[in-house]
């Protein structure tokens, strides 16, 4: 029972003994210091109530908003159709460029290893070839469409989780690495970067051949940035 | 001294493919004895097992050994230190070149590489062939 009605059962109370036309003064005394006491406490329980019932409305509201932008992000699409979808798909960009790779040097070692004293028969063995070459070539048209939908899916899921950042206000936490990760972090690098490499085969020719120091080397890529 | 062409050349690549685009460049430059690992601890084994490999052609990016440490692998072992050794990766950070250079690697190519940067690499390495 709220604090409120508790407070306004006990004054009912207290009226009902004063109505009793009770004879002692100070029972009388009591009765109204208990009276005051009462109307004191119901402001403050009263005012209390309205904080507390004030506070669990607005964290409903914020569970409720929540639950909505969560329901915005669609997390059950994404994890159970567009994130296995784009994993299948740069499966088989993996595929189906190892594939072309495969066949389009098999053709290449035939053409090293072609008999050309017959140069009418050599001929047709290399044109053959090449023409299955070509066709191997077509694999970027494929894997291209594949990278395609692979990009629109990480810019769905980007776009989304900006937003849901956005509107609850996230900040980063800490991220911890597994021991796998850890490892990987500490002795693999990073792979090819976007803008060609980082240092170019010159300059490190440069300095194997000892034309420059490990110093210039540095600064060279330093300045690099700048530029 | 002239540069033995039956040399066994060790080449370290998780890839296959890789693996196999260098034993093909290295057959057009006249190197045919090539055998492969998948990571340096499979090449540290055939190292260790006693065939004498006149060159090691590594990439760096290899789970659970890296080329990085197949190379300390091989300079910190009495028997192996003096093998000539190539490092080959997609990454050039300067930071890597010179930690690799640091640890005595002979010499290194950025990928994506030709056949022409692979000759003069292992000839600055090996001497002309």
């Amino acid at each position: 029972m709220p604090a409120f009605d508790v407070a306004n059962r006990i004054r009912d109370a207290l009226d009902d003994i004063k109505a009793a036309d009770l004879d002692d003064p100070r029972l009388m005394e009591v009765l109204s210091l208990a009276e005051n006491l009462v109307d004191t406490m119901k402001i403050f329980f009263g005012s209390m109530d309205h904080s507390i019932i004030d506070e669990f409305k607005h964290i409903a509201q914020y569970i409720n908003r929540t639950r909505e932008e969560i329901a915005e992000l669609r997390p059950n699409d994404i994890h159970g159709s567009r994130i296995p979808t784009a994993g299948a798909e740069l499966e088989a960009v993996v595929g189906d460029t190892e594939r072309a790779t495969e066949n389009i040097m098999t053709l290449a070692e035939g053409i090293m290893a072609a008999d050309a004293s017959d140069p009418a028969a050599y001929k047709e063995q290399v044109d053959n070839a090449m023409m299955q070459m070509i066709e191997a070539c077509s694999f970027q048209d494929i894997t291209g469409q594949r990278v395609s939908k692979v990009v629109a899916t990480l810019s769905h899921i980007e776009e989304r989780v900006s937003r849901f950042s956005e509107v609850m206000g996230v900040l980063d936490a800490e991220s911890e690495q597994s021991d796998k990760e850890k490892w990987q972090s500490e002795n693999l690098l990073n792979g090819p970067q976007l803008d060609g490499p980082a240092t170019g085969q010159d300059a490190i020719d440069a300095l194997f051949d000892g034309e420059t120091t490990e110093e210039a080397l540095g600064q060279d890529d330093i300045d690099s940035m700048f530029d | 001294m002239a540069v033995d062409m039956n040399m066994p050349v060790l080449v370290v690549d998780d890839y296959k493919t890789m693996c196999r685009i260098m034993r093909n460049l290295l057959k057009q430059l006249g190197f045919a004895n090539v055998d492969e690992a998948a990571d340096g601890a499979e090449a540290l084994q055939k190292m260790q097992s006693g065939e004498e490999f006149g060159l090691v052609i590594s990439d760096w990016n290899m789970e659970p050994m890296t080329g990085y440490e197949l190379l300390k692998q091989v300079r910190s072992d009495e028997k192996l230190k003096g093998t000539p050794f190539i490092m080959i990766t997609a990454e050039s950070k300067t930071e890597n070149v010179i930690a690799a250079k640091r640890a005595g690697v002979n010499n290194y190519i950025v990928k994506p590489f030709n056949a022409a940067t692979l000759k003069a690499k292992m000839s600055s390495v090996l001497g002309d062939f």
